[in-house]
């Protein structure tokens, strides 16, 4: 790597700034351990994850990570633990952007707070683990990562220690995130006892050249890979391990569901996507095991993104909602692995990164909408909603935006990135049955969602309030996060294609 | 002479459903995590016999990191469990039902 001749390790410098910040807010902490300067800590937090989102973008820029002669090309770090590619960085910045977001709101949302050090010390940690999540190219470096990404999103949801829907949603993302953990665990032990190796690349070699035991131990290695579906199911509020994702979601302070419903589902995802192209390449996987893996995927995205939508559309609370909501986008995100055995797979794995994208601005931002419903204290469900646009117009535009963008109405970006989705996906498919019932699934799916969303929607702008408001009050970060997010929404519109083609070629790069 | 490396697996198979079979079952959040504990140790078991048979030291190093994630892992439960305890006045994990789906 040559840019300005840095050392290979800074390569991960996304990822590390993030590290970095979090020791700092611990030192600000050990220093002022009652502090509640908010503007320092939050500033800090907010510094930190923008920072991380400028050198992602500067690297991809410059073409770290990128093949051909002008570029710096795929940069492996200590013996290939780490890589540092398209794919990595185009992760990192979907990660830096949901963090600076989240943390800009909080801002507000953590007023009274006791623990405002510990909160964004926790966040920033999640973020971290995330980051590295995109860049681990070893099951090792990927479970510490998963843990790292885990441990402190258990402890932040269940933040508001006096709260019981806090504390029980705590408790159940614990209790489902250590079962699903340990079955991860148990999966990568059996992988390593078919294969003899942890690094991704090292395991898709001996399964191609079908050295030693492996072709005996094909069982062993279809349990395996079944056990690290399970894993990443849990990170990305799949079935069969999606039932955590409505409590969390619900009892967690609403910046927190923002952020774990956006990053760390991404987070979920780059995983899925690096071990599956890079670790089980998928005719050699086939012939040992014996079955199609992308079938399985094929199944989890059509029961996920079924049943989250069938759910969503029953839901009266809002947060909930939304959380079922994000069930059926991570149904719609499967489809980029499950197309992986047709020809084209790696484009529409791309546009299934791109919806990633669009999805971590509007769904980020309608839960920080959640978040200042909750901040003036209308309630939580349908009903409490009614009217709100009265008093707080540019919010309920902005969550107006998010509710169409997530539903897929045309012009706004989710819309493009489900449409790209769409035609990749049928391109593909040409006369492959399973990628045409997918097909089917995701157009039938959208059209039941506009139905809930527009629900909202009609909620704040048409009904009348059930009881006379007082003027609600204007919380600058949480307005700031609520309109940014709105803003990038529509703005990344006419950035659409340079972006789509940076998320096609990264999702080449790794398929090849 | 050495155990045939099938045994250790049958002997991790064991031990992980023993550990699935309690965390399906019950209902302390105590008993939960010791559970867990019993599924983690035997992707553990399996780490090492494996790292044994394929004659290279990846299993066992990985078997340490595990271990030190397991200890993490029950230091933020145990302090869950503790303000589930403030707040509900029990450890048992069908207690806590202010939502339902």
């Amino acid at each position: 790597m040559a840019v300005l001749e840095l050392p290979d390790w800074m390569a991960l410098a996304p990822a590390l700034i993030l590290a970095g910040t979090a020791l700092v807010l611990f030192l600000i902490d050990s220093i002022e351990p009652h502090s509640t300067n908010r503007t320092l800590l939050s500033g800090t937090a907010v510094a930190g994850s923008l920072s991380s989102l400028a050198v992602a973008v500067w690297f991809t820029v410059a073409g770290v990570g990128a093949t051909g002669i002008e570029n710096y090309g795929v940069i492996d770090i200590m013996n290939g633990q780490f890589v540092v590619d398209q794919l990595a960085l185009y992760f990192m910045i979907i990660i830096a952007v949901v963090t600076a977001l989240v943390t800009v709101a909080s801002y507000d949302y953590l007023q009274d707070h006791t623990y405002q050090a510990e909160y964004y010390s926790l966040v920033v940690l999640a973020a971290t683990g995330m980051s590295m999540m995109a860049a681990s190219n070893s099951l090792v470096t990927i479970f510490i990562a998963l843990e790292l990404t885990s441990l402190p999103s258990y402890a932040l949801v269940a933040i508001l220690k006096d709260n019981r829907g806090s504390v029980e949603a705590g408790l159940k993302y614990f209790l489902i995130g250590a079962l699903s953990s340990a079955i991860f665990v148990y999966g990568v032990s059996l992988v390593y006892g078919a294969t003899g190796s942890l690094q991704l690349t090292r395991i898709a070699t001996v399964l191609e050249s079908g050295d030693g035991a492996v072709g005996e131990m094909g069982g062993l290695l279809g349990l395996g890979i079944l056990m690290l579906i399970g894993g990443v199911a849990f990170k990305t509020a799949s079935v069969p391990f999606h039932f955590w994702a409505p409590e969390a979601y619900e009892g967690a302070p609403a910046p927190i569901s923002a952020f774990l419903s956006s990053a760390s589902k991404a987070a979920g995802f780059v995983l899925a996507f690096r071990v599956f192209t890079t670790a089980f390449p998928l005719e050699a996987t086939t012939g040992i095991i014996g079955v199609d893996w992308t079938l399985v995927f094929a199944i989890l995205a059509i029961v996920t993104m079924t049943l989250g939508n069938f759910a969503a559309a029953t839901q009266e609370n809002v947060k909930r909602m939304l959380a079922y909501s994000s069930i059926g986008h991570a149904g719609y995100v499967l489809i980029g692995l499950a197309a992986l055995s047709a020809d084209g797979g790696d484009l529409v794995m791309g546009a299934a990164m791109m919806h990633l994208l669009v999805y971590g601005f509007m769904n980020t931002g309608a839960f920080l909408f959640v978040g200042l419903a909750e901040y003036w204290g209308v309630g939580r469900t349908f009903e409490d909603y009614n009217g709100l646009a009265e008093r707080a117009p540019f919010a309920c535009g902005a969550m107006a935006v998010f509710m169409f963008s997530l539903a897929g109405v045309p012009p706004f970006s989710g819309f493009w990135s489900k449409y790209l989705l769409y035609t990749e996906l049928i391109n593909a498919a040409a006369d492959n049955t399973v990628l045409l019932v997918l097909a089917a699934a995701l157009v039938i799916n959208s059209a039941l969602s506009l139905y809930y969303y527009s629900r909202l929607v009609k909620a704040l702008w048409i009904e009348e309030p059930l009881l006379d408001r007082d003027r609600l009050a204007q919380p600058t970060g949480l307005y700031a996060a609520v309109i940014a997010a709105a803003v990038m929404t529509v703005v990344l519109l006419p950035a659409f294609g340079p972006v789509a083609d940076a998320a096609l070629e990264a999702a080449a790069a790794v398929v090849a | 002479m050495t155990v045939d490396v099938q045994y250790y697996v049958l002997l991790s198979m064991a031990v992980f459903c023993i550990g699935l079979f309690g965390v399906l079952t019950r209902r302390n959040a105590l008993l939960f995590l010791m559970s867990v504990e019993l599924m983690l140790n035997a992707a553990n078991i399996n780490l090492i016999a494996f790292a044994f048979y394929h004659g290279n030291l990846t299993g066992q190093l990985f078997a340490l990191f595990t271990m030190a994630l397991a200890a993490a892992e029950v230091a933020v439960g145990l302090g869950i469990i503790l303000v589930l305890y403030r707040n509900f006045r029990d450890v048992d994990v069908t207690v806590p039902t202010t939502m339902r789906w």
